[in-house]
């Protein structure tokens, strides 16, 4: 096969691309236990390789599996493929392709090789590995963990099933979205809000809020001061009633009302 | 060498069980962004803020449509989009299973519909979008019959704007006058 | 920004500047007040950077290339030198080039540091250093158009790929032997890890005689990107990018360049955040390089325990940031998380064991008679040829020179902490090694100092103007030495011009010298030591000049041969 030419592109598609995958299927069942991997490394950023790195070490140990990474395309059942394809690297990448034995599979690691990830539409890049080669799984990941690598080899392999699916949602008639905390006047919410995500950061900050949030709403006759007393006596933790109280303040200072 | 051995017997097996047990990632581990299109409005904050392009919107105006587009492939999980979402439709979960074999199924698409403009009958705004900052001016304090009637406006396009604007500065007198023009 | 003259660092070296050459300095600013930009004639060009770099302890930091001609009418050429004399400050020389004749002298003849930065310049500006001895291609393929350069401002769209101009390599690689050598190509794609790279060791027998290398196999065209696409606050994701294991310290060395030509005041607390994750990030780097060094003397038991340590410093960065390599948590003016009782009370845990598990595994290996064997004396950086090409990070510590940005420059939180500097005389891998073990116990001190002090209040500010045209240098220390980065700012929400430049780029011009007179079996070894987001080697082409054939030996065996040290494989 030429790597060069999409598979698409080939003189009869169908036929060939039948016998990739009979010929695929049959690679699949003969190297189960005992999978060679070669890396070619298409300009990524190093954090990728790391992973994989790290998926072969004692914590993960992909090799318990049999899959193990070769120092020679020519050994390689698997190509495992980072980066985003750059221009220098195309050259290696593609001898590395052709010195793999058919039939072979690939797999396209992390954002860059699934489709160029932040560097996409670069004038040094190809933008993804299937651009230049064809490809049989993605992974996607910045970077994938390696339980993501365990998960896309065993995925690759057969041995577990896809969880991702392709979604397209339609609007429905009548479909509408409404303001959450509507008791809780807007001007107050924007301020509260604000000054959480300056104090913690978005997601934090958001958690914290919303916990405000619900104890402002709550109706338990007791007054709001004692309700945020008692959640940081049970939360026992100094920045958080740091954070809390600035909250505070601004309720007090009452911009826009409060319930109190 | 033999404190060598000792430090492997000590340290015994430590290897993870997954994938034949689960590994769940720490809390606020940011893995695949999980979008909720009922609670999107199409206003298309999120794809601005997506440094790698991951997140993008189309809009068709002779279908009178936009489509909101998330390819897991191309995000890099850094959960701007959850920064700047006004309405929350949008949040990185720990999950960080998303391998796929067939490209198509790194894809998620939800198409909104659009409202047209009360002068020039263009579609521009999503209708989802339009309700929602109705919604808000109620919740600020705005009497709903007001709000609703503020509705006009917000269904104008830009285009259409500007163009009611011109006679109504020209009648306010020549603009060197007012000092908006040296 | 206007700097009160009483605050200004640095003033000594202005003012030697001008002495030296009276009628040649035409400007000078200052962009913080331990950062002057002196604009100087091009003619006096490389006389002034000299007189910085050998006459006042100057060392040379990046080559800065931007086309000006929208501001000015010419091209600007920046050379950051770090000035660590008595006064700590950075002196930025600049000369403007004009858009006829695009050529100014050039600095490597007096100051060899400069040679890649002005080979880059070349690359992607066009413009011509008269004089350089070295006219190859840096950065761009060999395949890349030859009339095309990707950063004038008027060159082409940051999409634009030419069509391929060679269905070849094209680099020519230098040998300076005097004899005949045989040829010892590496690389580009290699079983052991990362970055691919591609070396020629030209040997005579076992001995390396000389060495090159061609790198520059992942450039993608950030610094375009940065300049077109994006905005300010997406540049610290893609800073992040730069690297897979010093992100993070990119990323912050971006965001403080941006807040120092804006005069922005970081938080404390997010300035004590960023230095806990610039640490954590030395802790997993410097646990990969010790791996590593296990790894390359044969000693792989030990290679498996230091990384199955060090899964737990990622543990610690995925409990921080969310994100097992401590991306996307830097804004312009903070940080993005705060860390709360259950982050702190989890991180001392970790780092608790982390100290008690490294201290037995260095223990184990320094014991290793084999690893003494092994690094000492190999891959010798001279203190001179050090001193000459502007090393950083450990490699430039283990040749007996005191640079550390943390405690030279201090950014972040660092100018309240007390760091160690941990210096050796020995100029080889021993050294090197050495001083990393002993950092990665300062880091874990460092990150349980500023749990103990984090100051209270916000960890972001927003609602700064950015106000078009200010520029200014945000550096760290990374975990292989300074990062970088020159920032200006444009007047369309995004930069004008962003140079970015990693601690490895100064690290690898050396590399030659310390493969020089070592056997080929070392040569994995030497160039793991740099740390050079690592070990770049693959297949292994031994083309023998005296019998005139090729023979290819994979990797594996060369690795094999580095462990072993027994069978040359080229025998």
């Amino acid at each position: 096969m030429n790597a060069a030419q999409p598979v698409t592109a080939t003189a009869s598609p169908e036929s060939e691309r039948e016998q990739a995958t009979r010929l695929k299927r049959t690679l699949l069942h003969d190297i189960r236990r005992s999978v060679y991997v070669f890396r070619i490394d298409s300009g990524g950023c190093n954090a990728c390789d790391i992973e994989i790195f790290a998926a072969l070490t004692p914590v993960f140990d992909v090799e318990r599996f049999g899959i193990k990474v070769v120092p020679s395309p020519r050994h390689a059942d698997v190509i495992l493929c980072t980066g985003a394809m750059t221009r220098a690297m195309r050259l290696p990448a593609l001898r590395a392709f052709d010195a793999a034995p058919d039939p072979k599979i690939v797999i396209a690691y992390g954002a860059c090789g699934c489709t160029g990830g932040i560097f996409h539409d670069l004038y040094c890049v190809w933008g993804g590995i299937d651009k230049i080669i064809p490809v049989d799984v993605y992974i996607p990941g910045c970077p994938p963990t390696p339980a993501a690598t365990i998960y896309g080899f065993a995925l690759g392999l057969g041995l577990l099933d896809q969880k991702l699916k392709a979604t397209h949602h339609v609007e429905a008639e009548g479909e509408q979205v409404t303001v959450t905390h509507p008791r809780i006047p807007y001007g107050l919410r924007i301020a509260l809000e604000r000054e959480a995500r300056r104090m913690a950061g978005y997601r934090q900050g958001r958690e914290i809020v919303e916990n405000f949030f619900i104890l402002m709403e709550q109706d338990d006759g007791a007054p709001i001061r004692e309700r945020i007393a008692d959640f940081l006596a049970r939360e026992n933790d100094p920045r958080l009633a740091e954070i809390v109280h600035r909250l505070e303040e601004i309720c007090a200072r009452g911009n826009g009302g409060t319930d109190q | 060498m033999f404190k060598l051995l000792k430090e492997v017997f000590r340290t015994g097996n430590v290897t993870v069980r997954y994938p034949f047990a689960p590994l769940p990632a720490s809390p606020n581990f940011r893995g695949k962004p999980q979008y909720d299109p009922e609670r999107c409005i199409a206003c298309a904050a999120c794809t601005i803020a997506c440094p790698a392009n991951a997140l993008s919107m189309e809009t068709d105006t002779a279908a009178g449509k936009r489509t909101w587009q998330l390819c897991f492939g191309r995000c890099v999980f850094c959960g701007r989009c959850e920064e700047v979402c006004p309405t929350g439709a949008i949040a990185l979960s720990p999950e960080y299973e998303l391998a796929v074999m067939d490209r198509a199924d790194l894809y998620q698409t939800a198409e909104f519909r659009l409202a047209s403009c009360r002068v020039c009958d263009t579609p521009f705004v999503p209708k989802k979008e339009v309700d929602y900052v109705i919604a808000l001016l109620v919740h600020a304090g705005l009497p709903e019959a007001e709000a609703e009637r503020r509705r006009a406006v917000v269904e104008t396009c830009p285009a259409c704007k500007r163009k009611n604007d011109v006679p109504r500065v020209g009648s306010l007198g020549p603009l060197h006058q007012m000092g908006m023009i040296p | 920004m206007s700097v009160s003259t009483e605050s200004r660092r640095g003033t000594g070296y202005v003012a030697a500047l001008r002495q030296k050459l009276p009628s040649s300095v035409l400007d000078e600013s200052w962009q913080t007040a331990e950062q002057a930009t002196i604009t100087v004639t091009r003619e006096a060009l490389p006389e002034a950077v000299e007189t910085l770099y050998y006459g006042h302890n100057g060392w040379m930091s990046v080559v800065v290339g931007s086309d000006e001609r929208l501001l000015n009418g010419h091209f600007a050429v920046y050379y950051v030198l770090s000035m660590e004399g008595s006064e700590k400050s950075y002196v930025v020389v600049r000369a403007l080039v004009p858009p006829d004749t695009m050529e100014f002298p050039s600095v490597t003849p007096k100051v060899p540091a400069a040679v890649w930065g002005e080979r880059e310049v070349r690359d992607m500006f066009g413009l011509r250093p008269v004089g350089l001895p070295d006219e190859r291609r840096l950065v761009l393929p060999d395949d890349w158009p030859d009339d095309l350069y990707p950063l004038r401002k008027d060159a082409m769209d940051y999409r634009l790929r030419p069509e391929v101009t060679t269905e070849t390599e094209t680099y020519k690689f230098i040998n300076a032997a005097k004899s005949e050598t045989t040829v010892v190509p590496l690389g580009p794609l290699h079983i052991t890890s990362d970055e691919p790279g591609h070396f020629r060791l030209f040997v005579d027998g076992e001995d390396i005689i000389d060495a090159d290398y061609r790198l520059f196999y992942v450039h993608r065209g950030m610094e375009k990107l940065a300049e077109t696409r994006m905005g300010y606050n997406d540049v610290t994701f893609l800073a992040d990018r730069i690297c897979g294991i010093c992100g993070f310290t990119h990323s912050v060395a971006y965001a403080s360049s941006v807040e120092n030509a804006l005069g922005i005041n970081v938080p404390p607390r997010a300035a004590t955040i960023r230095t806990i994750l610039l640490e954590v990030e030395r802790l997993h780097s410097h646990l990969l390089n010790l791996g590593l060094a296990c790894h390359f003397v044969g000693f792989d038991t030990g290679f498996m325990h230091f990384f199955r340590v060090r899964e737990k410093s990622m543990e610690l960065a995925e409990l921080l940031t969310g994100s097992r390599k401590t991306y996307a948590l830097n804004l312009i003016g903070g940080v993005r998380r705060d860390i709360l009782a259950e982050q702190n009370l989890r991180t001392r845990q970790l780092i608790g064991e982390l100290r008690g598990e490294v201290t037995r595994l260095l223990d184990i290996l320094l014991s290793t008679p084999n690893m003494r064997q092994r690094l000492e004396g190999i891959g010798r950086l001279e203190k001179q040829v050090a001193r000459d090409y502007s090393p950083v990070g450990p490699t430039v510590r283990g040749s007996g020179h005191h640079r550390d940005v943390r405690i030279d420059h201090p950014y972040a939180g660092y100018g309240s902490i007390p760091v160690g500097q941990h210096v050796m005389d020995g100029c080889d891998v021993l050294s090197r090694t050495l001083i990393r073990s002993q950092e990665f116990f300062d880091s874990i001190t460092i990150i349980e100092h500023c749990l103990d002090n984090a100051p209270p209040g916000p960890v972001l500010v927003e609602g700064f103007t950015y106000t078009p045209h200010r520029f200014a240098l945000g550096y760290t220390e990374a975990p292989r030495g300074e990062d970088i980065h020159w920032s200006m700012l444009g007047d369309n929400q995004k930069l004008y011009r962003w140079r970015c430049r990693a601690a490895s780029y100064n690290n690898w011009p050396s590399l030659r010298y310390m493969l020089r007179g070592n056997t080929v079996s070392d040569a994995p070894i030497i160039v793991a030591s740099i740390d050079p987001c690592y070990s770049c080697t693959d297949r292994v082409t031994v083309v023998d000049v005296r019998k005139r054939d090729a023979t290819v030996i994979p990797y594996k065996e060369m690795e094999r041969y580095c462990r072993e040290r027994t069978n040359s494989p080229l025998k």
